[in-house]
């Protein structure tokens, strides 16, 4: 059965293809990868051409680059981040660190898989992905949002619980939030929209 | 002029303006691309960040003052531009001279520190101490230009100011006639621009974009069309004073680029200064120049 095109919904198809144009990144660079960003931004590959920037703080930032191993002390600091910003909000895995461990596999102090922790939108696998892995990485999240399917965000909002309890069992106890996700859900209306 | 055009101008004079921001705003960055031998983003590169800021699903509120600080901050330049002539509508511009203009110029400042006040960052509390500061640099030496050009021209009236230089042909522009005062109006709208080497307030390697720091969605989304109509705002109140006004739209947007080329080439090329050295240079190079000015207008001799 086709789909009934509401007037929000062919409304929500344009604002997507306009929005696709402008991501603005925040780059959380603990790990080791960081020296791939500046190629990638400035004269030799340019990503400011597909409208992605660098930003400098959470609340403004629509992407949230994580680059390389995370270490459990930083895993806080970035999920306080990551609640800072306003939705949609995509997290960017970057390397391989991020997705299975990589070289740091069977250490104590590093998480091994993101996605247990915040939802993830897109990994870049490689240690280290070079910048035409990140630029066409980065070209498949602009298609993605262009067609209004880069949701991974509400999955933060709608399972919340799972992600506190992978948190809380890391670190041994429960953390301090200044942001009331659920509460937020509510207001902004998150939960319902999805219907 | 008839009731209905002046209500038609009224709805379309920010939507216009407005437009040419973004066209200002995306030849900036498509030149800084150019400078630094990127391709760099779309020519409407600035529209599509106010869509997507606009169309955030979340908005966190800081409170009461916050929310209402933001609407005085877009509010206050909406209203400036009223009183501001371009061709074709200079109808408010009989009600409201440039002193008008110089007070309600503070307004958005004003906004801007309520507003980031109640967020209560620290970062954001220094970039407004930064802009008041800088408010101090620049506001002198362009009122004193101001009334360098009042007294030469024996009127407060922009209008007036416009007409003078229009009928006086190129010789009677005020950058031409007297280009001292010229001069210190120009530095003073690169720091009232907040290009650098003033681009104390957003500093974002520093203070991580100053007041805004805690702005996300809406909050910044009406911060960045504030800052796309402030910027032809601005550099219409040069051309009006010191570039002959414009006759028309076409001379009026060829004036707007050109001036525009001019400051932007020279933020390129500069880096930024510590805000005492900004405020120090305004006082020093710019303030003398202005008084020099006002001075050779009053023995009449330039």
């Amino acid at each position: 059965m086709a789909k009934e095109l509401t007037q929000k919904a062919a409304w929500d198809r344009v604002l997507a293809k306009l929005k696709k144009n402008s991501l603005w990144m925040l780059h959380y660079c603990t790990g080791c990868g960081a020296i791939e960003l500046p190629p990638t931004m400035t004269a030799r590959y340019d990503m400011e051409r597909f409208g992605i920037m660098p930003m400098v703080t959470p609340r403004q930032a629509d992407i949230l680059l994580i680059t390389g191993y995370l270490s459990v002390k930083t895993l806080k600091r970035v999920i306080l981040v990551y609640e800072q910003m306003q939705a949609p909000k995509y997290v960017v895995g970057f390397g391989s660190c991020t997705i299975n461990g990589g070289m740091y596999w069977d250490s104590y102090s590093t998480i091994k898989s993101l996605d247990q922790y915040l939802p993830v939108e897109m990994y870049l696998a490689g240690c280290m992905p070079r910048p035409e892995a990140i630029i066409k990485g980065f070209s498949w999240l602009i298609d993605r949002v262009g067609k209004g399917e880069a949701n991974s965000w509400r999955d933060y909002y709608e399972n919340y619980e799972f992600y506190r309890k992978n948190q809380e069992e890391l670190f041994g106890g429960p953390i301090q939030s200044y942001q009331d996700i659920p509460a937020d859900a509510q207001k902004f209306g998150i939960l319902e929209a999805r219907q | 002029m008839s009731v209905l055009s002046i209500v038609v101008w009224i709805i379309a004079y920010p939507l216009i303006i407005f437009c040419i921001g973004v066209l200002l705003g995306g030849y900036e960055r498509k030149f800084s691309a150019r400078v630094e031998r990127r391709i760099g983003p779309s020519w409407i590169q600035p529209f599509y960040d106010v869509i997507k800021l606009m169309s955030k699903k979340t908005n966190v509120s800081h409170g009461y003052m916050h929310d209402v600080a933001i609407l005085m901050l877009l509010g206050g330049t909406m209203l400036t531009l009223y009183f501001v002539p371009v061709p074709g509508f200079s109808y408010f511009s009989q009600f409201g001279d440039f002193l008008v203009i110089s007070y309600l110029l503070l307004i958005p400042s004003l906004g801007m520190a309520l507003g980031v006040g109640e967020t209560a960052n620290p970062n954001g509390s220094i970039g407004i101490s930064r802009a008041l500061q800088m408010l101090a640099g620049y506001e002198v030496p362009f009122i004193l230009t101001f009334i360098g050009v009042a007294m030469k021209e024996q009127t407060t009236s922009m209008l007036d100011i416009i007409r003078v230089q229009q009928a006086g042909g190129f010789w009677a522009w005020g950058l031409i006639a007297h280009p001292l005062l010229g001069v210190a109006a120009l530095i003073a709208l690169q720091g009232m621009l907040n290009e650098k080497p003033f681009e104390v307030i957003v500093a974002p390697h520093e203070i991580a974009t100053g007041p805004m720091t805690e702005m996300g969605g809406k909050y910044l989304g009406i911060m960045f069309i504030q800052h796309l109509i402030a910027v032809p705002l601005e550099l219409t109140l040069y051309i009006n004073l010191f570039l002959g006004g414009a006759s028309n739209w076409l001379e009026y947007l060829v004036k707007l680029f050109v001036l525009w080329t001019a400051l932007i080439s020279v933020n390129m090329v500069f880096g930024r200064f510590r805000v005492d050295s900004a405020v120090k240079f305004m006082w020093k190079i710019s303030l003398p120049l202005a008084a020099l000015g006002v001075i050779g207008i009053m023995l009449n001799i330039a």
